[in-house]
């Protein structure tokens, strides 16, 4: 054949491999272009990424730091423990109202210290945030020694002020504004002036609990971080075990025949089930049959845990099919049992595609709302949940709930609230990175 | 090409090892093995030598039950080890494989230590006591298969970072350490060089003093070097079955000349 027409053709100018013929430019020319929409797409995702994270950040950053009122208060006995027993039974009846009292006069007295004149001292007093004498109830209480002495105490002040200070509250706005005065910010800018108010660090931010609309300046993620923390814990120990058993039986042993076919498709179908749709399963058999507590951290847990599940399943049982049939063979040709085989050899090898499966599965469920609005995690808590059976919420529950207030302070903590979220999927990455790292190996 | 060394042996007559009837293998609708029946004496390298899919490592799977881990496979008829059937329902598959070892085509050491590689088998059947007779079967198998010189300063780095022909070696030294009566092999050199191939057949020569061996191969002069008895399959009939020398210098079927003079195959 090739001879026949290698001897029939007429006679082929030579090209020279010098010059590119016009076929071999058209390639060409088609793979630069692909390339270069390569390029553009990661250059777009890319840069909605960055302009994502810079404006979290630019939002979000600053509700770390928080206005605070540093002054001398005096912890008059009279008042604070008015049968002078320092009886904890006594000192716990005085309410905030007594507390804030002290805190009024306090102010008062040190503005005056500093030679800052007042037209009228509701104008100072009014700066003092309505959770701050619950802050000094709460230093008091630790320690009531200190009674009788006078103490440095930092407390919050107004969201209004902090406002002022981050920008969100201006002279414009304070005429309109119901809360504050202009003249009460001139009063800040003194006070700012003689120390007696700054922008500190804000653990309570963290730390704290959820507070009412009316004070964004208390309000933490305390709650929230506790409530995800559980359910993250909770989520791995139920799903990684059930989900890994799961998928060694379905692939390794299991027959294989329309039963098992059937349990397949209806994995990964419901791999791809609206999360609501759980929740509304959440509410239906885990507090409304199993009479759960609602709200609470466990049934949150086992909600995500039954969204985690197929992602966790489908991920296992792909990444034991990727191991070489020849390890299989290898260990059943030496007599080891089709067990020994698997935890032996199979899942050791598997271990790394496991682990990728169960972390895209738990930022997944990190990240999950809908299903926890269902089950009642939007609550307002401000009792820290010592056990996963108490109320909690759940950090995008908390995001959620703080953008759908009317306050601005609260959009700057919702955006602070993100950036907590992405914090804590970082480090959830980084502790199953290095888990792979140590599983890692090459056949 | 043409130039086999045919060794004229002295076959010692032992007793039958293995002895298959009348196998039929299914694979689904297709028929893989048609009745063939063979009696593989102990002691003895025996070759089953053909084209490409003519059923050879079909049967040699049957002889250790390695196709019970294929869904579509049926055997039928009997293959008894020393008399017993191994298709027996109280027959532990798991039990049959320490009993007949297997080494594969491709080297497949476990991503392991060539120390764990080796101590495997004797550690999940539980043959030693402690780790000092743990150790004294990893040399003396490592030995056997010629490996422990080359080793013997790196036992606790990787099985997979050795070259092909010492992995091969390596999975040798690993089928052989559970103490098998039967080592079934796989075309064990079709993934090595000449020098490796050369080494695991002065192997399997060796290994014959303590084992009945069956080997699988592709290479006829290696099945002329190496064994005693040599099986021809032909499209999953067992063509012709006899001592190897016979084979190659007098074969009584005519489908047999053809293979061994390059017609067929």
């Amino acid at each position: 054949m090739t001879d026949i027409s290698a001897n029939g053709a007429a006679p082929q100018v030579r090209s020279s491999i010098l010059v590119q013929d016009v076929k071999m430019r058209r390639r060409n020319a088609a793979e630069t272009r692909f390339k270069s929409y390569g390029l553009i797409a990661i250059a777009i995702s890319l840069a909605i990424l960055a302009l994502m994270l810079f404006t979290i950040f630019r939002d979000g950053i600053s509700s770390f730091r928080q206005a605070q009122l540093t002054f001398p208060v005096e912890l008059s006995a009279g008042i604070l423990d008015p049968n002078g027993a320092r009886n904890p039974a006594d000192l716990a009846k005085v309410t905030t109202v007594g507390y804030g009292r002290v805190l009024d006069v306090a102010l008062l007295k040190a503005l005056a210290d500093k030679g800052i004149a007042l037209d009228d001292p509701k104008q100072a007093t009014a700066l003092i945030s309505k959770a701050a004498p619950a802050q000094l109830r709460n230093i008091v209480l630790a320690n009531p020694a200190q009674i009788g002495r006078t103490i440095e105490v930092e407390v919050l002040a107004l969201g209004r002020v902090d406002g002022y200070f981050k920008g969100r509250v201006t002279r414009e706005t304070a005429e309109r504004d119901p809360q504050i005065k202009p003249v009460q910010l001139d009063l800040i800018d003194k006070m700012r002036g003689a120390g007696l108010v700054a922008l500190h660090f804000n653990w309570n931010f963290i730390f704290g609990t959820d507070a009412s609309e009316q004070r964004p300046e208390a309000a933490g993620l305390g709650i929230a971080l506790i409530g995800s923390a559980y359910m993250m814990l909770l989520v791995v120990v139920l799903s990684l075990p059930i989900g890994v058993a799961a998928s060694i039986y379905l692939e390794e042993f299991a027959p294989k025949n329309r039963w098992t076919d059937l349990i397949e498709v209806n994995i990964s179908n419901l791999a791809e089930v609206p999360s609501i749709v759980f929740g509304i399963l959440g509410l239906a058999i885990f507090i409304n049959f199993a009479q759960f507590p609602m709200s609470s951290s466990l049934v949150g847990a086992l909600v995500l845990t039954l969204m985690t599940l197929p992602t966790i399943i489908i991920a296992t049982r792909a990444s034991l099919r990727a191991v070489p049939p020849s390890i299989r063979d290898a260990a059943l040709g030496v007599g080891a049992s089709k067990m020994q085989t698997v935890f032996h050899h199979v899942l050791p090898l598997a271990m790394p595609g496991i682990l990728t499966g169960t972390i895209l599965g738990l930022a997944t469920a990190l990240g999950e709302t809908a299903p926890l609005l269902l089950i009642g995690m939007v609550a307002f808590v401000t009792n820290y949940s010592a056990t996963p059976l108490d109320p909690a919420t759940a950090l995008p529950v908390q995001v959620y709930s703080w953008a759908s207030r009317a306050d601005p302070a609260f959009i700057e903590r919702s955006n602070g609230a993100i950036i907590v979220l992405l914090a804590f999927l970082v480090v959830m990455n980084v502790v199953a990175i290095l888990l792979r790292r140590r599983f890692e190996t090459r056949w | 090409m043409n130039d086999m060394r045919i060794v004229e042996r002295t076959v010692d007559t032992h007793d039958v090892k293995i002895d298959a009837k009348d196998v039929n293998v299914h694979y689904g609708t297709s028929h893989a093995l048609k009745g063939v029946s063979v009696a593989i004496p102990d002691k003895t390298v025996t070759a089953f030598i053909g084209p490409s899919g003519c059923g050879k490592s079909t049967f040699l799977r049957c002889l250790n039950r390695m196709n019970d881990t294929i869904a579509s496979c049926r055997v039928d008829g009997l293959i008894a080890l020393d008399g017993e059937d191994i298709y027996d329902r109280r027959v532990d598959p798991v039990q049959l494989r320490a009993k007949v070892g297997m080494v594969f085509q491709k080297p497949n050491p476990f991503p392991k230590s060539i120390y764990d590689n080796v101590s495997y088998g004797p550690k999940i059947h539980g043959l030693t006591r402690n780790k000092a007779e743990l150790d004294e079967i990893v040399e003396s198998c490592l030995k056997k298969a010629a490996l422990w010189n080359e080793v013997k300063d790196r036992l606790h780095s990787p099985g997979t970072g050795l070259s092909g022909g010492q992995q091969q070696r390596l999975c040798i030294a690993r089928a052989i350490a559970t103490s098998p009566e039967v080592l079934l092999m796989d075309e064990p050199c079709s993934a090595l060089d000449p020098i490796a191939t050369a080494q695991v057949e002065e192997l399997i020569d060796e290994l014959r003093s303590s084992f009945s061996v069956v080997i699988v191969t592709h290479s006829m002069q290696q099945a002329a070097r190496v064994s005693q008895r040599t099986a021809f399959f032909h499209l999953g009939n067992l063509v012709e079955y006899g001592e190897t020398g016979q084979i190659f210098t007098s074969p009584q079927d005519p489908r047999t000349e053809s293979y061994i003079s390059g017609r067929i195959g």
